[in-house]
């Protein structure tokens, strides 16, 4: 496995579930795992005065995100003993209901599997220059901000 | 000396990237105060520099043809 390379996380719009399911498939030929953590962030609703929101539309400053994603990907490597570690995140225009986020974390017990991904998860929301615009149906918009 | 800002987020909907020149300043303290004159809507916003994609914690020497980024809060995920 190529740990070492920096890797592209970015897609392009939603992300398809049938590209998380055959992900999930991919992985029967590696038996040593016994475990597999998935989050999956979805575009949320929400309302503002009546408002709702209709899509969220990504940016990102790619080049520092995908170093530091790297950075990242190494640290959780070293804290916990994984078999493998994906995580892909929407650029682009995603629409309320449309998947945006997906981190996929197997190790051979449960555990470290679980808190990578609950790490990794707070990390890069934390820590990646990404930026969301909450576009409402009346086609106003405010940028988002992470609780 | 000159350098290239790139604008994020919210910021990018009031400061377009653009290349800049500048005579008497040297680092990113001084030119966050320019910026916050040229700009007084960014003084009421928290922000972030990268100077030639590193995230500065600490006033930083510019160089010229340096990247400056300059990033609101990040909403990722």
């Amino acid at each position: 496995m190529s740990k070492n390379k920096i890797k592209n996380i970015f897609v392009n719009g939603s992300i398809n579930p049938l590209f998380i399911a055959e992900s999930i498939a991919k992985h029967s030929s590696k038996t040593q795992i016994g475990g597999h953590s998935i989050f999956l962030g979805q575009v949320r609703k929400d309302e503002l005065q009546g408002n709702h929101v209709f899509a969220i539309e990504y940016t990102a400053y790619d080049d520092l995100a995908l170093e530091k994603m790297h950075l990242i990907r190494e640290e959780i490597f070293e804290k916990y003993p994984l078999s493998c570690m994906h995580v892909y995140h929407s650029l682009g225009r995603v629409h309320s209901g449309e998947i945006c986020l997906f981190v996929f974390t197997s190790s051979a017990h449960r555990k470290p599997a679980i808190d990578a991904c609950s790490e990794l998860v707070e990390r890069l929301k934390a820590e990646l220059p990404i930026w969301g615009k909450e576009i409402f149906e009346n086609d106003t918009h405010q940028w988002k901000e992470n609780k | 000396m000159e350098i290239n800002i790139i604008t994020f987020g919210k910021i990018a909907e009031f400061i377009s990237p653009q290349r800049i020149s500048l005579s008497d300043l040297s680092d990113t303290d001084a030119l966050k105060a320019y910026l916050e004159r040229k700009f007084p809507q960014l003084s009421s916003i928290k922000y972030l520099i990268a100077l030639d994609k590193h995230v500065i914690q600490v006033n930083s020497v510019i160089k010229n043809n340096s990247t400056v980024a300059i990033m609101p809060p990040f909403s990722g995920g």
